[in-house]
């Protein structure tokens, strides 16, 4: 063999390893032509309105002053935010990663001492890039692509799962289930759903005194969660598999794929709490993949596209409105740098995040703002408008989805 | 596009993608996301088009090698590998296996440029004629063979263990300035 044959031979076997592309990568492309055609529309409208400006002179600039900073700005590298206001109304996103919607979540009085912590999603419509309130769901996962989402309606555990066009707003498909479900995660490719199954509603809390509207649930009930559904999104089936009981998962402890979709995971309940353990699809609890081991369930943005950074928590607070979250290597554990960001929610691409960054001194209320972040770089880039993300409405809580 | 447009579109992404994400994939390096960008940006380019195309996936394939190749994707590459890792670019006297030498190979073709792998891929993966690949990448057939033999001499600097399978070329290529910013093991 010549090299000339094994290039021949290692570019096959690439080829041939490549999994194939998301069902609806073909929404996909539509969308993000639809959206960059918007754009160059506004922005030709904005180069038209400025020529108009400069032609008749002072006046007209004198009196769009205000305006100056359109509230919704399209930077030359993909980065879109609402800055003036939280929550959004229009899209916020970078490169590969979008607010794909946002919920917020309430506490309402049940009988006899319970109390149904319940959420209220806004949805991002795709093709007009804006969000709107949908208080049809109790749970919402948004699929990659930004096209669909699957859904719960508000009486849990469902015995139904939703697959939402977020561009008609309707239910495509309603997919059975033959146990409760009350919380929904896709794989990365989108391909497949992992379904929580709980036995009652694990939104449903006993909220001690004191503690009322604080959002520190106070749980004294026995266990709900009983396993997950896999299901094939496309035909809508597949296996259940119970979980073993755990007497410290008593409320809302769903599972998600872990990054090869070989196995699932959830957040730990009790002393390890933030941390997460694995089951193998047949739900028997094993060791974390390698590369997944030292992420956290409290920093959503876990692995870089590429697999090759962590993305770990807080790691310190500098006065004023300074934070940085530590970047580690995921095999090792061992920190690899530090970023801005007080919590890093999504990947943008491999150098860049999403996060919250504090807006405020060490000394005042903790308020934030959804920024991009670069590693290796102190700038970070404003995307939304300031927010008490922990405030006692516990705020509006961002989900990403890749776009 | 209108609705019917649409359809075909959807029609002919659903049924090609799969194999376009394989040329993408190998045009990136094995980026897989790098690939979907590639891929999905080409796809935008035939969309807007769509009415006008008579073969889409010989047009899209041509879109996905010039834009790999365009100075924007060599800038956009090469921000990119700024902060990877770079590959082990040796294993000493153990790198005899065929399994090795592909895992070898494998990195080192994600270290030559763009336009180095666009050739490869469309020379040794589409296995198309030269003149077929100047025809594609806009160029003379003479570019074609010189990227080539440029292509398989940086291999060769970037896996030493790669001479091995034909000792007369390692004889023969000797690093050129131009193209051989990595250390040469003894």
């Amino acid at each position: 063999m010549n090299v000339e044959e094994l290039v021949r031979d290692s570019l096959r076997d690439m080829a041939a390893e490549e999994p194939s592309v998301a069902p609806e990568f073909a929404d996909r492309v539509l969308g993000v032509r639809r959206r960059r055609r918007t754009r160059r529309l506004v922005a030709a409208a904005v180069a038209t309105t400025t020529a108009l400006a400069v032609a008749v002179g002072v006046p007209l600039l004198d009196a769009g002053r205000q305006h100056a900073r359109p509230a919704h700005a399209v930077q030359p590298d993909g980065v879109h935010g609402d800055t003036e206001q939280w929550p959004p109304r229009k899209e916020i996103g970078a490169g590969g990663a979008t607010l794909a919607a946002y919920y917020s979540l309430k506490i309402h009085k049940q009988s006899a001492g319970w109390d149904l912590a319940e959420r209220t999603y806004w949805l991002l419509d795709p093709e007009t890039g804006r969000y709107a309130k949908d208080t049809r769901w109790s749970d919402v996962a948004v699929a990659p692509g930004l096209r669909t989402a699957a859904v719960l309606e508000r009486t849990l555990p469902a015995h139904r799962i939703g697959l939402l066009d977020l561009t008609t707003g309707k239910v495509e498909r309603w997919i059975p289930v033959d146990r409760g479900v009350a919380g929904l995660a896709f794989s990365e490719d989108g391909r497949r759903l992992v379904a929580t199954t709980y036995d009652k509603n694990p939104d449903l809390v006993r909220v001690g005194s004191g503690t009322k509207g604080t959002g520190a649930f106070n749980v004294l009930d026995d266990v709900s969660r009983t396993g997950f559904f896999v299901l094939d999104v496309a035909s809508g089936e597949g296996p259940w598999s119970g979980v073993a009981a755990d007497r410290n998962v008593t409320y809302r402890h769903d599972f998600s794929f872990s990054r090869t979709g070989e196995q699932v995971y959830a957040r730990i309940a009790g002393s390890r709490d933030g941390m997460q353990q694995f089951y193998d699809l047949d739900g028997n609890m094993i060791a974390a993949p390698a590369d997944e081991k030292y992420l956290r369930s409290d920093v959503p943005a876990r692995l870089s596209p590429n697999g090759e950074l962590a993305a770990l928590g807080l790691a310190k607070e500098v006065g004023p409105a300074k934070s940085y979250s530590s970047i580690r290597d995921p095999r090792t554990g061992r920190e690899i740098t530090k970023v801005r960001g007080a919590e890093l929610l999504a990947w943008v691409d491999d150098h860049r995040l999403i996060a919250w960054e504090r807006t405020t001194g060490l000394d005042g209320p903790y308020r934030a703002r959804l920024v991009v972040v670069t590693i290796g770089s102190d700038k970070v880039v404003p995307l939304s408008g300031e927010v008490e993300p922990y405030g006692p409405s516990q705020g509006w809580t961002p989900v990403f989805a890749r776009s | 596009m209108d609705a019917e447009a649409q359809d075909g579109f959807r029609e002919f992404v659903a049924h090609r993608s799969s194999a376009l994400l394989k040329t993408a994939v190998l045009l990136s390096g094995g980026d897989r996301h790098a690939a979907e960008d590639l891929l999905q940006n080409a796809l935008i380019k035939a969309a807007g088009r769509w009415h006008r195309i008579d073969e889409p996936e010989a047009y899209v394939r041509q879109i996905l090698y010039r834009q790999q190749i365009s100075r924007w994707r060599l800038k956009w590459r090469r921000r990119e590998l700024s902060v990877a890792e770079p590959p082990d670019t040796g294993t000493g006297p153990d790198a005899s296996s065929a399994t090795e030498l592909r895992l070898l190979m494998r990195g080192a073709l994600a270290r030559l440029t763009a336009r180095q792998r666009t050739v490869l891929v469309l020379r040794y993966f589409e296995d198309l004629p030269e003149a077929d690949v100047a025809r594609i990448l806009g160029c003379s057939v003479g570019t074609v063979r010189s990227t080539t033999h440029r292509a398989l001499a940086r291999l060769r600097t970037l896996a030493p263990e790669l001479t091995a399978l034909d000792p007369a070329a390692g004889e023969r290529q000797q690093p050129s300035r131009d193209y051989s910013p990595v250390e040469v093991r003894p």
